[in-house]
């Protein structure tokens, strides 16, 4: 009997000290403001993958060859986008997860939104 | 243009489609996902869980002695009056049959006559709801899948106007099952299953689903026919030997009390009762039926004899359920360059290294501890064993799809054909994609895949002490197949901390 508790105490005291030793301290950092040069040719996002920390406060600038309806998933942002000067996207990234961003009317997507939690 | 070369002309432009357009985001029918790959240092702290835990019921139960029979306890639902009145009445039954039914006839309406593309309920009621969902629901409540099976209902009632009309046999053909085929016919349908929801390209479009549907059907009814109803659920109906399968990690069963009505059945054993065995179930009075609760994951250590492609099944399913989760790897897509040729044969490849890869850790068990017995039965007893790592894979891979995606099937409802309706006055409505943060995902996938691994590793521990009785055999045997199943483990969170193609 007092074996096995050794055994569970042990085990709970190994995985519970593993899991504080690795886990990285990412609320250190503290919410940032990112801004992100968005360029859409030929249907390819550049850069395709736009990465951010929960709570940032995001802005995008986006140029695009063709005439669209840009629509971000989950945050429900859409832009029109198109030749001529840059149109700016502003949001807080408070849902965490990964979005597709798409060309609204022919649901293609161009690229991804990543929010990373804290 | 008549309907023929129509379909012909379709399924030439579906191929085309696959083979210009392989992409694996648009592989399986499932939509995009929202989650994060878990973050290294996660997945390293849940395989080094793995390796720890692995070795925890050794240390605990070592050196004891277990009981040859195979005991848990339960408790019978059916001992409480108004439960059992609401359980076994004819409007619930009759009504759940009627809606399964209905829901078949609208997946295949709505797959022929609906919108392709875009609103359309076929892909989400199908790969959501049916597929993840219920295999969900299988494995955590019970195996409803025997009540409301489709095709089983469709058959009840056309043999009920066949007996009406005066064939006193009803369909049946008569013909003898060959029991050396054992369920190898489930075996391959679940492959070809897997090939249609992995590698051909159109598993998503709504036509392609209710045709393969409706191919199905025919197989399915025909071969009822000619094998018999029960025989032919129990051997090669695929979905109810997979959802058999994926039940006995439910915390639920049905039994039957009295060993003589199981004497004749060729599914059940009935020495140790009659468990989950719904031809002895159907066939019991209602005094003689139990539904019991019971601890989970007990339902995959009870001894019972495995038909041929028993364990072979078993290992497709492992297979096969990480096999959606590999194709979505950057790894995989370096290897076969996702042409449906290479696809094709990774359906057929992995399974079989799979097998290949457990039949060596078993012979390696039997050398171990197991002398004088056979490598088969061997396979067969520990097949059941490696079921919760699947299934919590399983799981770890697909809830969100279910909370995110599921939620679609509230407007699809409205509109299940895409013309617009709004039946019920939810057409409009947006899925919330907060529901669950991508952290909280992180640390449950861990979790559950952990979680899976330990219940693994305990029903190999009594698997190997029914086996082999004496203990220190069964500690020695053990060995190969607790190193089997932290690599299994590992494979698992290795995949969800791949990076996301596109």
């Amino acid at each position: 009997m007092t074996r096995n508790v050794i055994v569970i105490l042990a085990v709970v005291i190994v995985l519970g000290g593993l899991f504080f030793l690795l886990r990285p301290d990412t609320r250190a950092a503290g919410p940032r403001e990112r801004t992100f040069d968005v360029s859409i040719e030929g249907g390819e996002m550049n850069p395709a993958e736009i990465s951010v920390n929960e709570g940032d406060t995001v802005t995008l600038h986006i140029s695009s060859d063709e005439r669209m309806e840009l629509h971000v998933h989950g945050y429900d942002l859409e832009r029109s986008v198109g030749p001529g000067p840059a149109a700016d996207a502003q949001f807080e990234a408070d849902l965490t997860g990964r979005f597709e961003i798409e060309d609204h009317e022919t649901e293609r997507e161009l690229g991804v939104l990543q929010v990373r939690p804290r | 243009m008549d309907v023929q070369t129509r379909r012909v002309a379709a399924a030439t432009v579906a191929l085309s489609f696959v083979l210009v357009d392989a992409r694996p985001a648009l592989a399986h029918g499932f939509g995009p996902t929202y989650d994060i790959p878990i973050p290294l240092w996660l997945y390293l702290y849940g395989a080094a869980a793995a390796v720890v835990l692995a070795f925890v019921p050794l240390a605990l139960f070592s050196g004891k002695e277990r009981d040859a029979t195979y005991r848990y306890p339960t408790f019978d639902l059916f001992s409480i009056r108004p439960l059992r009145t609401l359980l076994t009445s004819r409007l619930l039954v009759g009504g759940l049959r009627l809606l399964s039914v209905a829901l078949f006839f609208l997946v295949v309406i709505a797959g022929l006559v609906g919108l392709q593309s875009g609103f359309n309920i076929v892909p989400t009621l199908v790969w959501i709801i049916w597929w993840v969902g219920l295999g969900f629901f299988t494995a955590l409540v019970g195996n409803v899948w025997p009540l409301v099976n489709p095709w089983r209902v469709l058959f009840d009632w056309a043999e009920g106007v066949a007996r009406r009309l005066g064939y006193r046999d009803g369909l049946g053909l008569g013909a003898r099952y060959p029991e050396a085929l054992g369920i190898w016919p489930a075996v391959g349908l679940y492959l070809a299953f897997v090939w249609v929801e992995n590698v051909f390209g159109g598993s998503y479009v709504p036509r392609n689903i209710a045709l393969f549907a409706l191919a199905y059907t025919l197989i399915t009814l025909y071969a009822m026919a000619f094998f018999g109803k029960e025989t032919w659920l129990r051997r090669g109906e695929v979905f109810s030997v997979f959802f058999g399968l994926i039940g006995r990690f439910a915390p639920t069963e049905v039994r039957v009390k009295d060993p003589n009505v199981c004497r004749d059945c060729g599914g059940c054993e009935a020495g140790e009762g009659c468990v989950n065995c719904y031809e002895c179930f159907g066939r019991a009075g209602p005094d003689e039926r139990e539904l019991n609760l019971r601890p989970p994951a007990v339902g995959l250590g009870l001894p019972e004899r495995v038909p041929p492609g028993g364990a072979a099944f078993v290992v497709v399913v492992l297979a096969g359920l990480t096999f959606d989760g590999l194709l979505e790897t950057p790894l995989w897509l370096e290897i076969v360059r996702l042409t449906p040729v290479t696809q094709t044969l990774g359906v057929i490849l992995l399974p079989a290294l799979f097998f290949g890869i457990y039949l060596c850790f078993v012979q390696l068990s039997r050398l171990l501890g197991g002398e004088g017995m056979g490598l088969g039965r061997f396979a067969a007893a520990y097949a059941f064993s490696l079921v919760p790592i699947a299934i919590a894979y399983q799981m770890a891979h697909y809830y969100t799809y279910l909370l995110i995606q599921g939620q679609m099937i509230v407007s699809l409802v409205s509109d299940p054909l895409g013309w617009g309706w709004d039946l019920f006055g939810t057409a409009d409505f947006e899925p919330n994609y907060g529901v669950v943060g991508a952290g909280f995902v992180w640390y449950s996938q861990v979790a559950l895949i952990v979680a899976g691994h330990v219940i693994a590793v305990y029903l190999a521990h009594s698997t190997s002490l029914r086996l082999l009785r004496d203990p220190g055999r069964a500690f020695r045997s053990q060995i190969p197949m607790l190193v089997l199943m932290v690599l299994y483990t590992i494979t698992s969170l290795w995949i969800l901390a791949q990076p996301i193609v596109k």
